[in-house]
């Protein structure tokens, strides 16, 4: 069987495995709400109920009395308005517990750091990262973490709030853990801060025009590199169309991926290559006659192979041409 | 400085409030509540402002100019159990980079969101022509005496190389149920202004070119639609992309400057012989280019995860992408020299491509934690597969730039049969990981993967295959600290013969038979990186990660032979008391690369004599940090931030052979270094904020930024340089980014109303 046969045999196994899940027995959810109260939709957050009692729940106006700063932190960012003052079914009604698990033991037992079994959230949290992950869970299942588990940051334990600031508002948008998506996401990935903060060429990061996420879904995806479209190009054509042809002429490194000439973090060289020309383009191109030139100053007319645009002086329309006379690149 | 009248019915607005009531927590509207914060302030330039020849790099995506500037503003308007709420954002109003958004909704119901953002693309401003555009993209020469009138400054004049990109985005989700979202999307970007473009005219490869100005007024619409259904064990999604790429010229047109000369070339002019006209020479008066044609793609897409009994996950994706370009293709030429448009051979065969591209994109994913044990099982297979099912056109002609072969009087095509043939290819990734947590600190993970390329007979390879391994170490030996150790070697293997490549010493060739294009060539990869992050006391964070990665490829003669690339780096930050914030990081990175080629004149020749070796290597530097005081807590703060970075490139180039074989054939192998580049940006910001009560505020800030960038390639070029010879036609803008020093002295209020 060809490599395409077999790949859409697999397709066709993944169609059958999307419509089948549906039939499929699921494993119960994390224990980490009780029985459900019967129905309703609360317009506020709900005193505890006997039966929430009898589960553990205090209610969060009960925290509130010992924590009234974190409180009222929490109820100025968009969950706490949620949980605090609209929520939309039981469970948000929670409020505190929703997340931190029900109060009624560290309450009973005084308080403090670590007791009663909380899930705290914070780096010591002796709580299992998937645990802790599984509350966020869920709510947010839906859009950006459909493909959390399995994902790069999901498989190397990365918590949801190494990220993410529940509680308090760092960042103008995503509650995110420092000020902004750069700085969040360069805790770990230094190299690429220093890329997006340094680099003469640049895409527009630094100045604030465009974001990590505006290529990257960091929640996970079916992309190499966690991209948010369905291949690398196509992250690219989103906002660079002109490029997707197709084109009457090809230049064939083009459509399989521009990360062959590009770095897209940045580089010390124009529009972003990795490498200056006329040595990018000799990397593959070793033609005669006029490719060949390890450095025009040797003929003083070669040097227009390196001078100004190099090899594009001429080859205008690398990235493909759909001109008759385009063969070449140079129409 | 004029403000945009936006901008000035905003400050009208707030004015208004603020005479209106007394300055307070919040404000009522019609029954709304309002809070929110505005800051804005006003700068200059302690020094001169960055010349207009400066403004290239200090403005490539930004608008910063003297005089009064809004920082941001924020309105949100709620009523008063806040179960409705709209926000207004804005800044730099009234600039080119200024940004609005406007969203409203209901809390955890239905959102509505506008947003605009403007980003201005610097590219150059010193480029500069005698030609003037007659239509957009048409430029006409005007009588010039010489190719030097290109550099005079009263001969020429400066040209726009700018962009702007204004980007307006609708986007509407409604939540009926929280398992349940649903979303629309419009966003438009239009681009408008000018970017460098060269043509060339010449009778030889290479030779009488022109760099000028394509024009870059485009728009890309992007529609989505997205659902996606949540339950508790199982999500689905749909999707769906349009996206519309529709750009306002599809040609650019130049004159010819070497057309102007004397019949027969002329050194006083700047054309040799064989760049002018002569009855040996029918040079074209002018050219025509094509730019990037409209297109327009469809992706439809299907996502799915369920969880399934023994602990696992499988989540699948489906994606199906039509593409399609039908563009009318420009005519074969724009030269009327003799009958060459009559000519039947160059007759079009078809007048647009139907360009039609089919992607397919599959992928599955299984994660299972089945067993008592703590192991973690993970399984992935992805496949994307690009058909290009455009039409295959053949030609039995071709003009060449523009210029026939034959003479003026008897102007010919290039009668060399050229076939656009199309490039399809399918990529598949498969991988299966282990991860077990062998003790409480030390989890280790063992995988392999496996990715292969599927390419069309186009290419020179049909299959490779690369084979990964990969282990990785996390150990958590203490509270305060965890690291990773990630190992992951790779095999790239050409599963075909690598079918390129003949030598010939009679006649040109496209590629040495050893050459290897890397894409495709055969290559070991060695990959390792570390990170670690350390807390050891409280307030104390410390990030040191490293990273190594080398290629070698194994059978590539001539081409890429090997890539190394390293990098290490720390991030530190420290809170020792609640009113200091310390933070400071630093960054090395290295890039190495080593090719090899071989010089050719006019053929590529097998004398291993003409070889020449070259090493190109890139080093960055990066230091940043900040400290953050509350000099006074609740009065007066002071941030400061740093960032420095400097990058330097070599390319060493040799030849291996200390005897070069013959003059002509020495002159192209001829190996020498090349001068390095070089930049560095520097960045530092500092402001002091006075707390003057609980709703207002007021900062004095200083800023520093400078830039400098050595590049030998454009570095004081001149549009049209005398130095390649008085008698050569090549004419560029004379692009050249110059270096700036910026000192930035402002000042804002702050005003705050929650």
């Amino acid at each position: 069987m060809s490599g395409k046969s077999a790949g859409f045999a697999v397709l066709l196994t993944i169609a059958a495995l999307l419509g089948g899940m549906l039939l499929l027995p699921s494993s119960p959810t994390p224990a980490q709400t009780p029985a459900q109260p019967p129905m309703q939709t609360p317009s506020q957050p709900l005193a505890p109920t006997p039966e929430l009692a009898a589960a553990g729940y205090v209610g969060a106006e009960t925290c509130k009395t010992c924590h009234p700063d974190q409180h009222d932190m929490f109820a100025s960012t968009k969950m706490g308005r949620l949980f605090l003052k609209h929520p939309r079914n039981a469970r948000e009604a929670l409020g505190c517990e929703n997340c931190h698990g029900p109060g009624k033991e560290h309450v009973e037992k005084g308080g403090g750091k670590g007791v009663g079994g909380l899930i705290t959230f914070a780096k010591n949290d002796k709580t299992p990262v998937d645990k802790r992950n599984e509350v966020c869970l869920t709510c947010h299942t839906k859009g950006a973490r459909l493909f959390w588990k399995g994902s790069a940051h999901e498989a190397r334990d990365v918590a949801c709030t190494n990220c993410h600031r529940v509680m308090s508002d760092q960042s103008p948008k995503a509650q995110l853990a420092k000020f902004n998506e750069i700085e969040t996401c360069g805790t770990c990935h230094l190299q690429k801060k220093a890329a997006a903060i340094g680099r003469s060429s640049h895409m527009p990061l630094r100045e604030g025009k465009m974001t990590c996420t505006s290529c990257h879904n960091p929640h996970g995806t079916t992309t190499p590199a966690l991209l948010r479209e369905i291949g690398e190009n196509e992250t690219c054509y989103r906002c660079h169309a002109e490029k997707r042809g197709p084109f009457l002429w090809i230049h064939s490194p083009v459509p399989e991926s521009c990360s062959n000439c590009h770095d897209p973090h940045g580089s010390n060289h124009e529009q972003m290559l990795k490498v200056a020309k006329p040595r990018l383009c000799q990397q593959c191109h070793v033609l005669g006659p006029h490719g060949a030139f390890p450095d025009g100053r040797g003929i003083v007319t070669a040097l227009r192979f390196e001078m100004g645009r190099a090899c594009v002086n001429c080859h205008a329309n690398i990235h493909g041409s759909n001109h008759p006379a385009g063969k070449f690149f140079t129409r | 400085m004029r403000l945009a009248p936006a901008t000035g019915a905003l400050f009208a607005i707030v004015a208004a409030l603020l005479t209106v009531q007394p300055a307070r927590a919040q404000y009522t509207l019609g029954g709304m509540r309002i809070d929110g914060e505005i800051e804005a302030g006003v700068r200059g330039f302690l020094t001169d402002e960055p010349t207009p020849k400066e403004l290239a790099k200090f403005n490539e995506y930004r608008d910063v100019r003297a005089g009064p500037f809004l920082e941001h503003l924020q309105l949100r308007f709620f009523n008063k159990d806040e179960s409705y709420v709209s926000d207004i954002y804005g800044t730099k109003w009234g600039y080119q980079d200024q940004e609005y958004s406007l969203s409203t909704g209901r809390v955890g119901l239905w959102q509505f969101q506008f947003d605009w953002n403007q980003i201005p693309h610097t590219l150059f401003t010193n480029g500069r022509t005698v030609l003037h555009e007659g239509g957009r993209g048409i430029w006409i020469l005007p009588g010039i005496s010489g190719l030097s009138d290109f550099n005079g400054q009263a001969t020429s004049h400066l040209v726009n190389e700018t962009v702007r990109w204004d980007t307006g985005r609708l986007f509407f989700k409604l939540t009926p149920s929280p398992g349940l979202d649903l979303t629309a999307e419009y966003t438009r970007t239009r681009r408008e202004g000018n970017k460098p473009f060269s043509m060339s005219f010449g009778t030889g490869s290479g030779t009488n070119f022109l760099e000028l100005l394509q024009p870059v007024d485009s728009t890309v619409h992007d529609f989505r639609l997205g659902a996606t259904i949540a339950q508790d064990t199982w999500q689905l999604q749909f999707g769906y992309i349009l996206s519309v790429y529709d750009a306002d010229q599809d040609r650019v047109r130049f004159d010819n400057p070497c057309f102007q000369a004397p019949v027969g070339g002329s050194a006083t002019f700047g054309c040799v012989a064989g760049e002018s006209r002569g009855a040996a020479n029918p040079i074209p008066a002018r050219g025509q280019s094509a730019l990037a044609p409209d297109n327009m793609a469809h992706i439809f897409n299907l996502s799915g995860g369920i969880n399934l009994p023994l602990r696992t996950r499988v989540t699948g994706n489906f994606s199906y992408g039509l593409t399609f370009q039908n563009q009318q293709f420009l005519p074969m030429t724009i030269n009327t020299i003799g009958n060459i448009n009559t000519n039947p051979n160059i007759q079009l065969p078809q007048n647009s491509l139907n360009g039609n591209v089919q992607t397919i994109l599959g992928n599955l994913q299984v994660t299972s934690r089945p067993f008592a044990l703590p192991l973690t099982l993970m399984g992935k297979y992805r496949i994307y597969d690009y058909e290009d099912r455009s039409d295959v056109i053949r030609f039995r002609a071709r003009v060449l730039d523009d210029r026939p072969l034959g003479t003026a009087a008897a102007p010919l095509p290039d009668f060399t049969v050229t076939t656009a043939h199309r490039e399809s290819f399918t990529r598949q990734d498969a991988n299966l990981d282990g991860r077990y947590q062998i003790a409480q600190p030390v989890a280790t993970t063992l995988g392999f993967g496996w990715e292969r390329w599927t390419r069309g007979p186009d290419r020179e390879v049909l299959v490779t295959d690369e084979y990964f391994a990969k282990a990785a170490l996390d150990v958590t030996p203490a509270d305060w600290i965890s690291a990773r150790l990630t190992y992951v070697p790779s095999f790239k293997r050409d599963a075909t013969p690598y079918n390129r490549g003949i030598i010939s010493g009679t006649t040109p060739t496209t590629q040495l038979f050893d050459a290897r294009k890397f894409d495709e060539a055969e290559r070991n990869r060695q990959r390792i990186d570390l990170m670690v992050q350390m807390t050891p006391v409280e307030g104390v964070s410390i990030n040191p990660s490293a990273g190594w990665r080398h290629d070698d490829y194994i059978h590539s003669a001539f081409g890429l032979n090997w890539e190394t690339a390293w990098s290490a780096g720390m991030d530190v930050g420290w809170n020792p008391t609640k009113r200091l914030t310390l933070s400071l990081g630093y960054v090395h990175e290295v890039v190495n690369r080593d090719l090899r080629s071989r010089g050719a004149s006019p053929n590529l020749s097998s004398n291993i004599n003409a070889d020449w070796l070259s090493n190109m290597a890139d080093v960055y530097d990066t230091f940043y940090g900040g400290i953050k005081v509350a000099v006074i807590p609740g009065k007066l703060d002071w941030n400061t931030n740093f960032n420095y970075a400097m990058s330097f490139g070599t390319i060493e180039t040799r030849n291996p052979s200390a005897t070069l074989p013959g003059a002509t054939l020495a002159a192209t192998a001829l190996a020498a270094r090349m001068p390095a580049f070089d930049d560095q940006f520097v960045r530092l910001d500092t402001g002091l904020k006075y707390y003057i009560s609980k709703s207002w505020a007021a900062t004095l800030f200083y800023a520093y930024e400078s830039f400098s960038q050595e590049d030998w390639r454009t570095a004081n070029w001149l549009p049209w340089n005398p130095i390649l010879a008085t008698t050569n036609g090549f004419v560029w803008l004379g692009n050249d980014l110059k270096p700036y020093h910026a000192h930035i002295l402002g000042a804002t209020l702050t005003y705050r109303f929650k």
